[in-house]
């Protein structure tokens, strides 16, 4: 049986199935409720059955042929910018929003190609300087802009 | 129904709306033109903000931004060739043949004209349908409810097509099943958190919708660049866009399509499920065929007709279908299946009862449509030359930015670093699901109907005494489960008829020789 995008593509969400089917096995249900036509395991079963066969459809009558086909990816970058995405996530606060948000774009920018130093710091830092001020000004949410330690708090 | 207008002019014509409409339809114009954005993230994109406006503004955003969307998408289709969603493709067949023999102006002004006039027809038919359905719909009960939002999720996976239907099926059954981590609604059991308390109060559409609509755009615009010929070419089209003028001749040639592809597109659009995309495609072929041969030719090659076509259908398709959101708060798409999450958010609960506890609301919705495209004609339209120049916009600069505007957008909501941590999980799977050619979003509209269908069964089955017998025995739950049957069976049926057809043309050709 080759292996055609369709058919990857059901074995993983056949996987993910199978995980969410044993786990709604551990939904924790009060005795009385189990004699019930409808408690809280009742629409998580009907899914996995439902997601289990339709998976299982996709792998064996697969819609398309087509073959996974990589040329032309860049797998590293988009590695490297989730990496980043998950950094920005742990340093917002910690770094506060101003430095964290340049910080993150400047990397990006970096990351594309863009290499001149004084065009990282003009797009990136004023850009969020003004997201900042629209954001507590225009629409009141305010969002910590300096780093913990410039804050001042104990 | 003048009461009715009359409450949503003057909510929308407030001066505070007004400036909502016009800067949602450059923010849509804007976003919609960056190739890969269309009107669902666009929205997605605006929803952080409209969650800090009173209801009736916030969705008045939400919907020009949802028109501004759909014109920024045409633009780009018109002018580079690069679709922003599927419903803009069919503009491209002459939108894109046009800009290449120098007219890309006229093609723009074509469109934006066909968009206005499509746009304002079917907000018309809109005002009469609406009310009409949501009259009716007040009979309904939670089991015809079940039974809709069955045929909801069905008929967008059927329309799909044949090879597909599995996959978006199979996408759905995935939405369904996000939409049940959290604490169970009536239990108030936790199901699915792995322990996690930020699990508990389940996942936020909103992130799901930047992850796998925003985000994933922009991370699979990094795994795959463009070539440096591809953006020669979107800065040339950018920059010369030529005449705009329309004459009195293809004016004369628009008006009957205009007419035509305006009450296709909108028929259409109020189906659950089929959407702007087959309603730009009907109309294209549609006038194709009634073009007749001489004219017929011409399509694909810069036709006036072949652009006016699609693009008043997919306009009147965008706002037909706001039909079943607003009466039955029931999505047909998934554009407006984000909508109905935004509206959730507000605490308003789109459906028969809208239209009498929420007047404004529904009124609003309604009147904002033609508002948002007088807008677009007299604002976006000029402005056109300026806002092309996005197109420019190194993809350097651009694509960290839509990845900042997506997460902070999220963040902004809930102030929860866990959720940034979700989201990059989420982008992970949407882009491998990409690659793999699975659709995302029968997903969306499966994970915004899931509490819904899952409350309603659970109330059908509380009123018939816990016996499932509702689902055959009240008639109207029966037919809804029935049409939702047919939509399943019909593309098999439809193919198979179709082969037959060929067999039978092909033995009678090869007798024949």
């Amino acid at each position: 049986m080759p292996l055609s995008k369709d058919r990857v593509g059901g074995l993983l969400l056949l996987a993910f199935c199978v995980t969410y089917a044993f786990l709604s096995q551990q939904i924790r249900l009060l005795p009385f409720q189990e004699n019930v036509a409808f408690h809280a395991r009742t629409m998580p079963e009907v899914l996995s059955v439902l997601g289990i066969g339709l998976s299982l459809i996709v792998i064996v009558f697969p819609g398309s042929k087509a073959r996974l086909d990589f040329t032309g990816y860049d797998w590293v970058k988009v590695v490297v910018f989730l990496a980043l995405m998950s950094a920005y996530g742990f340093t917002i606060r910690p770094l506060g929003f101003i430095a964290s948000t340049s910080l993150f774009l400047m990397i990006g920018f970096w990351l594309l190609g863009e290499r001149r130093p004084l065009h990282l710091i003009v797009v990136a830092v004023p850009l969020v300087v003004l997201f900042w001020v629209l954001m507590t000004q225009g629409l009141d949410v305010f969002i910590e802009p300096l780093p913990t330690f410039l804050r001042g708090e104990s | 129904m003048v009461e009715g207008i009359l409450i949503g002019l003057a909510t929308a014509l407030s001066f505070q709306n007004i400036i909502f409409v016009m800067m949602g339809c450059l923010a849509g114009t804007f976003i919609g033109m960056l190739p890969g954005l269309g009107p669902m993230s666009a929205i997605a994109l605006m929803i952080p903000i409209a969650a800090t406006l009173e209801p009736s503004a916030g969705i008045i955003l939400m919907a020009a931004v949802y028109y501004g969307a759909i014109f920024g998408g045409s633009t780009s289709s018109i002018l580079i060739n690069a679709p922003g969603v599927a419903s803009t493709v069919a503009t491209s067949f002459d939108g894109y043949p046009m800009a290449k023999s120098g007219k890309a102006g006229k093609a723009l002004a074509i469109g934006a004209y066909s968009s206005f006039s499509g746009g304002v027809i079917a907000a018309l038919f809109l005002l009469v349908a609406a009310p009409s359905l949501a009259a009716v719909s007040l009979s309904f009960h939670s089991t015809d409810y079940f039974a809709l939002m069955v045929l909801g999720l069905v008929a967008v996976a059927a329309f799909a097509g044949k090879g597909d239907m599995a996959k978006a099926l199979l996408m759905t059954v995935v939405g369904l099943m996000l939409s049940t981590v959290g604490t169970d609604q009536t239990q108030g059991v936790p199901r699915f958190t792995l322990g996690m308390i930020d699990l508990v109060d389940g996942i936020s559409f909103l992130l799901l919708v930047m992850a796998t609509f925003a985000l994933s755009e922009a991370l699979m615009a990094i795994l795959k660049p463009k070539g440096d010929a591809d953006r020669l070419k979107e800065k040339e089209a950018s920059q010369n866009l030529g005449s705009m003028a329309v004459s009195k001749q293809e004016v004369r040639e628009m008006a009957p399509v205009i007419g035509r592809s305006s009450v296709l597109g909108f028929l259409i659009g109020v189906l659950p499920g089929a959407g702007a995309t087959i309603a730009s495609f009907l109309a294209y072929g549609t006038e194709q065929r009634l073009a007749g041969p001489e004219k017929g030719k011409q399509f694909g090659k810069g036709s006036v007709r072949g652009l006016s076509a699609p693009e008043t259908a997919n306009n009147a398709a965008a706002t037909g279908s706001f039909v079943p959101l607003l009466t039955l708060g029931i999505p047909g798409s998934g554009t407006t299946a984000i909508m109905l999450g935004a509206l959730i958010g507000y605490g308003i609960q789109p459906g028969p009862r809208l239209y009498i506890d929420q007047p404004e609301v529904f009124w609003s919705v309604i009147v904002s449509m033609w508002i948002g495209n007088i807008v677009l004609l007299i604002l976006n339209l000029p402005l056109i030359p300026y806002i092309a120049r996005v197109l420019a916009i190194p993809s350097r600069f651009l694509l960290p930015l839509i990845l900042f505007f997506s997460l902070i957008g999220v963040y902004f909501v809930s102030f929860n670093t866990f959720d940034i941590q979700l989201m990059v999980i989420f982008a992970v799977c949407a882009v491998v699901l990409r690659i793999l050619d699975f659709p995302m979003a029968p997903m969306i509209l499966g994970f915004i109907l899931g509490g819904m269908m899952e409350e309603n069964l659970r109330r059908a089955l509380l009123i018939n005494d816990d016996s499932w017998s509702f689902l055959w025995e009240r008639p109207l739950t029966l037919t809804i489960l029935l049409i939702a049957a047919a939509c399943l069976v019909a593309p098999f049926v439809t193919g198979k008829i179709r082969q037959m057809k060929d067999r039978a043309y092909a033995r009678t050709t090869s007798s024949g020789d």
